[in-house]
Formats: C-alpha cells, sequence, structure tokens
C-alpha cells in the first residue's frame, strides 16, 4: 500500500497491484466464457487485434477500466468493461483499433463505462486527433435495458451520439468488421463506414434480432434469415463484403487499409511492383466478341490490364452489373469501376448504381483517381427496375460522377449509353474520355432507337421490318467511334493492347494533381 | 458426390443449351446461353464435373435465381 515506509520497496507494492490488475484485464470474462467463445469458432478480441496489429505494437488505452470487487480496501478482482482498444500498427502504419468482448456481459455496453465503447467513444477520438484510420471490431448486441435500473433514468438516443462517427468519415479511413450478432447501435456503426465486412458463419447484422422482430411482428424467423450474410450483403447491400473466417476478415483489413491514406490529408501509399508499365495483352484484342449481343468476362479483362494481383474488391456479390474494385497502376491505387456485361448486359440497376456511387465517393474522398472502363447499354428498364428505383439511384451516381475532384479516366470498351453513360464520366475535371476501337455510344442504341424515331415512317413501310431495317443499316456508319473522335468528342481511340500503358501513364501523371489536391471535400449541396 | 446447382444470375429466357446431360465439364465451360436485355450472357461450369440434369429447355423463360443445370462435381 502507498502509506509504507519501505524506502527499498519504492513503489513495487502498487506495480505489483497494476500488474495483477492487468492480468485481470487479460482474462476477459473468465476461462469459462473464453472458452464458449472459442468453441463457438470464434476469437476473443485479444486475439483479434493481436491477429491485425503487427507485432508487439499494441499499445492498450483504458486497460484497467472495468468493475472492482472489493472486500473493505482490498481489491479481490476487476470485471473488464466490455471493449478493448488503443493504438496498434497495421503494415507499420498507425490505426486506432478497438472492439467489444463479448465474454464480457456479450459485449453489450454498459451504462457508466460507456465512453471507453466504439460508438461516441473514445477510440473514435484516438482516430480523429491522430488523424489515422479506425477500425472497429464490432461483437455486441448494443445498449440494453437492464441499465435502466442502475441509471435510475433513459438515456436520450444520440447522448452518446454517432457525430464523432460521422465526422470520421470525411477525416480518416473506417473500417468496421462484424465478428457476432449486430443489433442496434452496433450495427448502425458498422455501416457508417468507407467499408464494411462481416464473417460468414458466425456474423449477423440487422436492426433488431429475432426475439423483437417476433414480438413486434409475430414473426418468428431464423437469425441468419434476417441478417446472416445472404441478407446483409449478397441481398441488401447493408455490409460491403464477406469474409470465410475470422482469419480472412483480419486479412481483408489489412489489404482495405493498404490502398488508403493515413488520412485525408495525405496521399495513399504508391507501392513497388516489378510488373511492367510497357506490358502489352495480346489476349486483349479479341476479349470483346465482335458480335455485339455477346458477353464476355469483364473481371478477366481487369486482371490483364492492372498491376499482377493488385485487385481487391469492394461488393463482388451485391449489385454485380457492374464491378467496383480497388487495384494498382504502376504502384499506384487506383478505383476501377467497370460494367459487367455477364449481368444483364451491365444495365445499371437500383443496386448497381448505389454500389457505384458509394465507391466514387469512397475514392473521391481518399483522393484515389478513378478509371471507368465503360460497358453499359443504359439504366435498366422494365416494371421491377422502375419499383426498385433504378432511375433515382441511376441519376445519384449521375450526381456523385459530376462532384468527383480526383482525377477521372473514361474508357470506353463497348457501349456506353444515355444517363448511365453520363455516369462514367467527370463532367467538372479534365473529362478525359478515350475508347477501343469496339467502342460504340448515343443517348440511346440504334436497335429500338430507330423504331422510336421513324415509327410513322416504319409502319406505313410497305413492309415494315425491311424498313426499320434499312434505316438502322443507313445510320450505322455514324455509329463508329473514329468519327467521334475526328470531332474531338472523344480524345482518343487506343489499342486495347496498348491499354495497360495508356492508363499507367495518365496515373503516373496525375499525381501532382493529386499531390495539391488534399484535405477534406467541400461540402456541395444535398444528395438526392 | 456432390451436386452443384447452375443458377441464372438475370432474367431473361434460354437462348441456347451447349451442352447436354453426361457431358464433362470445366471449370469456365459454357453450358448455356440466356439472352437478357438484349445480350447473350454464357452461363459457366463454376467447378469440374459431369452435367447430371439441365432443368431447362430452350426458349423457356427463367427469373434471376433459377436453376438451370446441375454439375455432379468430380472427386
Amino acid at each position: 500500500m502507498s502509506n509504507t515506509d519501505d524506502a527499498d520497496a519504492g513503489w513495487l507494492p502498487e506495480v505489483k497491484e497494476l500488474n495483477r490488475r492487468r492480468k485481470w484485464a487479460e482474462k476477459l470474462g473468465g476461462a469459462d466464457a473464453v472458452k464458449k467463445h472459442h468453441d463457438q469458432k470464434r476469437l476473443t478480441i485479444r486475439e483479434r487485434i493481436a491477429g491485425l496489429a503487427d507485432a508487439n505494437s499494441f499499445g492498450e488505452v483504458g486497460k484497467l477500466t472495468g468493475n472492482g470487487q472489493y472486500e473493505g480496501a482490498q481489491v479481490m478482482g476487476v470485471t473488464p468493461a466490455p471493449y478493448v482498444m488503443g493504438l496498434a500498427r497495421i503494415a507499420g502504419r498507425p490505426v486506432a483499433i478497438g472492439g467489444e468482448d463479448f465474454t464480457v456481459r456479450g459485449g453489450t455496453s454498459g451504462a457508466s463505462r460507456r465512453r471507453k465503447g466504439g460508438q461516441g467513444g473514445f477510440v473514435e477520438d484516438l482516430a480523429h486527433h491522430y488523424r489515422i484510420p479506425l477500425v472497429n471490431l464490432i461483437d455486441g448486441a448494443g445498449g440494453t435495458v437492464t441499465s435502466l435500473r442502475g441509471r435510475g433514468y433513459s438515456v436520450f438516443p444520440g447522448v452518446f451520439g454517432f457525430e464523432r462517427s460521422v465526422e470520421l468519415l470525411g477525416e480518416v479511413p473506417v473500417v468496421c468488421a462484424v465478428t457476432g450478432t449486430a443489433a442496434g447501435g452496433p450495427a448502425g456503426r458498422a455501416i457508417l463506414s468507407h467499408f464494411s465486412l462481416m464473417v460468414k458463419e458466425t456474423a449477423q447484422v440487422f436492426a433488431a434480432g429475432p426475439p423483437v422482430v417476433e414480438r413486434a411482428l409475430g414473426q418468428q424467423i431464423d437469425k441468419n434469415d434476417l441478417g446472416g450474410h445472404e441478407i446483409a450483403v449478397n441481398t441488401s447491400g447493408t455490409i460491403h463484403n464477406t469474409a470465410k473466417s475470422e482469419e480472412d476478415c483480419l486479412e481483408q483489413i489489412k489489404r482495405f487499409l493498404s490502398y488508403m491514406p493515413q488520412n485525408v490529408w495525405e496521399l495513399p501509399p504508391v507501392i513497388e511492383t516489378d510488373d511492367p508499365v510497357d506490358r502489352c495483352e495480346e489476349e486483349l484484342l479479341h476479349i470483346v466478341p465482335r458480335r455485339r449481343t455477346r458477353a464476355y468476362k469483364m473481371h478477366r479483362l481487369i486482371d490483364l490490364i492492372v498491376d499482377r494481383a493488385s485487385t481487391f474488391e469492394i461488393q463482388p456479390t451485391f449489385g454485380k452489373a457492374v464491378i467496383t474494385t480497388l487495384a494498382r497502376l504502376n504502384g499506384n491505387p487506383v478505383g476501377i469501376i467497370a460494367n459487367n456485361p455477364m449481368v444483364y448486359g451491365g444495365a445499371q440497376d437500383a443496386k448497381s448504381a448505389r454500389k457505384q456511387t458509394h465507391f466514387m465517393e469512397l475514392c473521391d474522398n481518399f483522393h484515389i483517381p478513378l478509371v471507368f472502363l465503360v460497358d453499359v447499354p443504359g439504366f435498366l428498364i422494365g416494371q421491377q427496375a422502375e419499383q426498385e428505383g433504378a432511375l433515382r439511384e441511376g441519376m445519384r451516381s449521375v450526381f456523385a460522377a459530376a462532384r468527383l475532384t480526383v482525377p477521372t479516366i473514361t474508357l470506353v470498351i463497348r457501349k456506353c449509353y444515355g444517363m448511365a453513360g453520363m455516369a462514367t464520366c467527370d463532367k467538372n475535371g479534365l473529362d478525359l474520355k478515350v475508347a477501343w476501337p469496339s467502342g460504340e455510344w448515343g443517348s440511346l442504341p440504334l436497335e429500338g432507337g430507330v423504331a422510336a424515331a421513324f415509327r410513322k415512317e416504319i409502319k406505313s413501310a410497305p413492309d415494315p421490318v425491311k424498313r426499320e431495317k434499312e434505316i438502322e443499316d443507313e445510320l450505322r456508319p455514324y455509329m463508329s467511334p473514329f468519327r467521334t473522335a475526328e470531332a474531338f468528342e472523344v480524345e482518343d481511340i487506343i489499342d486495347p493492347r496498348e491499354t495497360r500503358p495508356f492508363l499507367c501513364r495518365f496515373i503516373d501523371l496525375a499525381q501532382h494533381r493529386l499531390r495539391t489536391s488534399l484535405g477534406q471535400p467541400l461540402k456541395a449541396g444535398v444528395a438526392p | 458426390m456432390t451436386d452443384v446447382e447452375v443458377k441464372s444470375e438475370v432474367t431473361g429466357t434460354i437462348w441456347k443449351i451447349e451442352m447436354k446431360v453426361g457431358d464433362a465439364v470445366d471449370v469456365g465451360d459454357e453450358i448455356l446461353i440466356v439472352e437478357s436485355m438484349k445480350m447473350e450472357i454464357p452461363v459457366m461450369a463454376s467447378i469440374p464435373g459431369r452435367i447430371s440434369k439441365i432443368t431447362v429447355s430452350e426458349g423457356q423463360p427463367v427469373e434471376e435465381g433459377d436453376t438451370l443445370a446441375i454439375i455432379e462435381a468430380q472427386k
């Protein structure tokens, strides 16, 4: 105790108590709770942090926080607060990192220690003040009504609010990984991120879980049918990516951060690559079938162009008519947005538009240049598409494209039609538009377009089918991309094989623009 | 042996069936073509194996997520 007069011992008794208290913290919810957690094939929060952080880099903050048990003045033990956090390094770069400890009260946010938690908690302030990425490892059910009794009153929503979470989205990369069942606050926290992911077998995300749903709607439903990855990732797009295991989840977090700057005031990291800038691929000359109605593999096309094995696809299982992937060109991070002709011919539906909008905003926020590989016949049409709001979501992506500030290049691979085509160009910037010889564009395709514009003439012809075909044939030569290049409405037509050298040159030249455009985005109106 | 269902990514019409029951397939082989949004969209095998069933016929309309064929996976 501190009132000892033993000068030789100095403060050793207190240091011993400190070490005892640290050990209690490391025991989390106790051996039984940890074993139960492990039996469910789940890692503890300390194991998760150890798996993410560089060796010996974790500097914990708030390790002593918890509920002490005392006999008189003597402390007998401390139940740690159900949240572990601190500073660490990932691939040498500092991050703020934290997550609920499920082995203590299921990770529920306790009344008095709320400040230590994820939402509005200290870990967010660390990220904000030090301007470093935030990694949230979410494994908690949020608030609990049991805290009512202890506190004696009901907390107003927003007192421990999302203000800081929202602020961070314009400052530093935020990654949220859902590693267990997340409902309420923690589920909401997961969505206020630049990149969210969930573990396939063991995570669920929903506004409210099965007991609350049954009480409110009389609906009996399994937690995976309500918020498993098939729903939350593949169907609703609430969460971006699925991880096949906890280990894969940690790898994806590292991978995502490897493309990101530390904050919006810095540039993303450029790495060395041994992939030659002038690599030309013969396969690209043949990848687009001459038959205009025949689909092809856009994923393959991307792989042939970017630095080898450099892609990291965001939302690969949602809104699949467009592919959004981080990648590198000559070691520089880029965002690739490519229409996928394999899914509805690449027509933009509500889901793919939403995905594209998010990805454009992500790259713009963090100074990552965008490359559009365009093959879009237009917005998806038909009753279902209209019901899902394809037009509104599509126009949101046009709006987001028009606000882009990062250098952008639009490379038309095949089709570029209508308003969906507009969403692939940055109208405010240099707006560099180039095309492969297979490129074709316009307000709408000739097929259908002719039928609509020349309806009277076709109808009154002796052979309407023949007349429609005649008009199409008459207009088709004007569709040649070379004619548009003559008019300087596309700046160039390139040999498909030379795509990689062309894009690498562009991205290298854009570095000065990036370097001199750092900082936070300006507020610009209201997203529709 | 595990059976893997080959599903349609899109709503459309079966335009052409290129394989028959019993045919061996490898990853990426085209089994059939669905026509959607005026485009021919090939449906490919995701695993090596043998076609054990084709559940659609040419000209038949299909919905997104419908099973089109079944591959018996190679051991």
